[in-house]
């Protein structure tokens, strides 16, 4: 192996330096401007002369501190991911930030193994000794090149599906948000200055209303869209056969890189929010031990894109075909009779409640009006959730799939399944029904089968992880 | 799914826990609904007095809570540890139960409360590598106790892996 003997490397700090020279040499050069500067270079030296790294005996070692010290140390056989991350300040010098994942499940942010400004060469080379050192315990040792295979590169397309994500929306509404009060500065400035202020007042409203909306909805389409390549942009997936791993890459600005040894992947997981399901697009992530609590465990494999590529790259990354479009079993009438009282129920309250204001309080009644077709929409949502809903089983996955604004296909591997929590709810007891929670290691820990038949359940667990639940069942299953 | 598995349910798992939990329950209930009384007491010393269909409701809620929950509690709380599995129930308007196989188990805690040592008393965690759901088991006896942590000490560290 080429890790024999140890590796001494010293990370550098240099863009933190650098960032402080021209974004400070701006202003007015007083002395405590200069102090200001001359500050974190100090820290940025002393850091740069007290972190250091080596690979040694089977363990990744950490050492850091100005005036404490703090060694970390995890075993290389523990590595899960190892992820590059380069923002343009880094991409200037060539440099990258790695962060090491272990797959510890109580490491905080300072767990983690970071190692940020290694030379993009050598951080390269870093991960791809520490992924083969992961992986060499399972398999031969590895041979020295190795090519990877492309599973999916990024169509610029796609961008089509940005504005229907919930994440795109999310990113173009805070944006707007920012921006909004500046944004109102400027239009009142605009609207009392000029003629067009007036020509817009004088049109009436049904013309202003719509023609305000579309505008809206533009600006956000705008933004969804300038999310959405920012972050996806060039986004590529490989299979490295040899290293055992699989390589993501995206990013326009900031590229990220992230590799999952595949021993380490314990499923995936398609997210078809409304706006996306209608419009035919999906997104593809991975289920993974180790990767990190911020991005809830789950690693995108596949950026929002058309159905036909998510489950196709799926299909290639999981080596089996049923999980991911097989026909799921559905969970009949009661779970169908909960669905839509869960979505009917809250939504009729609410005109129910302002018909109550209107007749005791004298409230307006458009306002009971206005909210009168809620409960159809309760009811569409309870119908189309039921419809999601299902599960299944393959030869090595438990599928689940449901909800419907934020709807979920999960195929998660059996063996990946640490246990099971079997919770019932007053009401669900009286409906006899179940939500069967596998849990693992990986991803987001928990994955749901809601309101499964009770008489389903236990059977379910049984088949899904032999020999575990069977010992418990009141009449015992015949092997 | 297997054809014979279909139509099998979980039952309850084996043991209850010690009886003396009971005691335990209802002391720190009642000192519990008692706080909130003292505090209006207080008040009401003070010249501020709530009306006295309010005092006599919270007599009468925190009185069935006290009087029947722990019997309730003690009921449902169950637990059952086999060769190959660690299995609890919980939980009063929502019921619980969690299943984690020996082989995936990663830690065992004992602890014990102030009230509990005085009654020689403990609780039992079990995690897995799953941040989702530790198997809790609340009001054992301290012998049993300490007996299920040895055993399941034992058995995880026979097991290979790193249980993920």
């Amino acid at each position: 192996m080429l890790l024999v003997h140890p590796v001494i490397e010293l990370v550098r700090f240099l863009p933190l330096v650098i960032g402080v020279f021209v974004l400070g040499s701006g202003g007015d050069n007083g002395p405590w401007h200069w102090l200001g500067l001359a500050l974190p270079i100090a820290i940025g030296l002393i850091r740069f002369a007290t972190t250091r790294f080596r690979i040694t005996g089977g363990q990744i070692e950490l050492r850091r501190g100005i005036f404490g010290r703090s060694v970390l140390t995890a075993p290389l056989d523990r590595v899960r991911t190892v992820e590059l991350t380069a923002s343009p300040i880094h991409r200037l010098l060539a440099l990258e930030k790695v962060e090491i994942g272990t797959g510890s499940a109580n490491r905080g942010k300072d767990g983690r193994l970071v190692l940020d400004s290694l030379g993009s060469a050598e951080a390269r080379r870093l991960r791809s000794d520490l992924l083969h050192e992961a992986h060499a315990e399972s398999t031969q040792p590895a041979p020295a090149v190795s090519v990877p295979v492309s599973l999916m590169a990024f169509d610029p397309g796609w961008v089509r599906y940005a504005p229907l994500t919930t994440s795109g929306l999310v990113i173009a509404l805070a944006a707007l948000a920012a921006s909004s009060q500046f944004l109102g500065t400027l239009i009142a400035r605009t609207v009392n200055t000029s003629q067009v202020g007036h020509d817009v007042k004088a049109l009436p409203l049904f013309v202003t209303v719509p023609a305000g909306i579309v505008t809206f909805l533009i600006v956000i389409s705008i933004l969804a869209i300038g999310g959405y390549l920012v972050a996806n942009w060039g986004f590529t997936l490989t299979r490295d056969a040899d290293a055992g791993s699989f390589h993501i890459r995206r990013g326009a600005l900031t590229t990220r890189e992230i590799s999952i040894d595949q021993d380490r992947l314990r499923g995936l997981e398609i997210h078809e929010p409304l706006g996306l399901r209608l419009a035919g697009g999906g997104r593809l992530t991975a289920i993974v031990t180790g990767v990190n609590r911020r991005s809830q465990g789950s690693t995108p494999m596949v950026p929002p894109a058309p159905r036909s590529v998510v489950i196709a790259v799926g299909e290639r990354v999981l080596e089996e075909n049923g999980p991911l479009y097989a026909d799921l079993i559905q969970h009949g009438p009661a779970a169908r009779r909960r669905r839509l009282v869960r979505g009917i129920v809250p939504l009729a309250l609410v005109p129910a409640v302002l018909l109550l204001l209107e007749l005791t309080a004298s409230w307006p009644l458009w306002l009971v009006l206005a909210t009168a077709p809620l409960p159809v929409i309760g009811l569409l949502l309870g119908l189309d959730r039921y419809r999601r809903l299902g599960h299944a089983l393959t030869p090595s996955y438990v599928v689940m799939r449901w909800g419907s604004l934020r709807g979920r296909r999960d195929a998660l591997q059996r063996t990946g399944i640490i246990g099971w929590n079997v919770r019932q709810t007053f009401f669900q007891r009286r409906a006899g029904l179940v939500s069967l929670t596998a849990t693992t290691a990986a991803g987001r820990q928990s994955y749901e089968i809601l309101d499964l038949p009770e008489e389903w359940a236990a059977g379910f667990a049984d088949a899904a992880v032999p020999g575990l639940i069977g010992q418990f069942l009141a009449t015992p299953v015949a092997k | 799914m297997t054809e014979n598995a279909l139509g099998a349910r979980l039952r309850d798992p084996q043991n209850v826990v010690s009886p003396r939990a009971r005691t335990v329950w209802r002391v720190s209930a009642a000192v519990r609904a008692a706080i909130p009384a003292l505090i209006a007491g207080c008040f009401a010393l003070g010249g501020d007095d709530l009306p006295l269909w309010v005092w006599i409701t919270y007599a009468v809620i925190s009185l069935a809570y006290v009087g029947v929950m722990p019997a309730y509690r003690y009921r449902v709380h169950r637990w059952e540890s086999t060769a190959t599995a660690v299995y609890t129930q919980r939980g009063w308007i929502t019921r619980e139960r969690r299943i984690a196989p020996m082989s995936r188990v990663q830690t065992v805690d004992l602890e014990q409360h102030l009230i509990s040592r005085l009654v020689r008393l403990a609780t039992v965690t079990v995690t897995t590598a799953s941040a989702a759901g530790p198997l809790k088991i609340e009001g054992l006896d301290l012998e049993v106790a300490e007996g299920l942590v040895e055993e399941l000490t034992r058995r995880a560290e026979a097991e290979v892996g790193d249980a993920t």
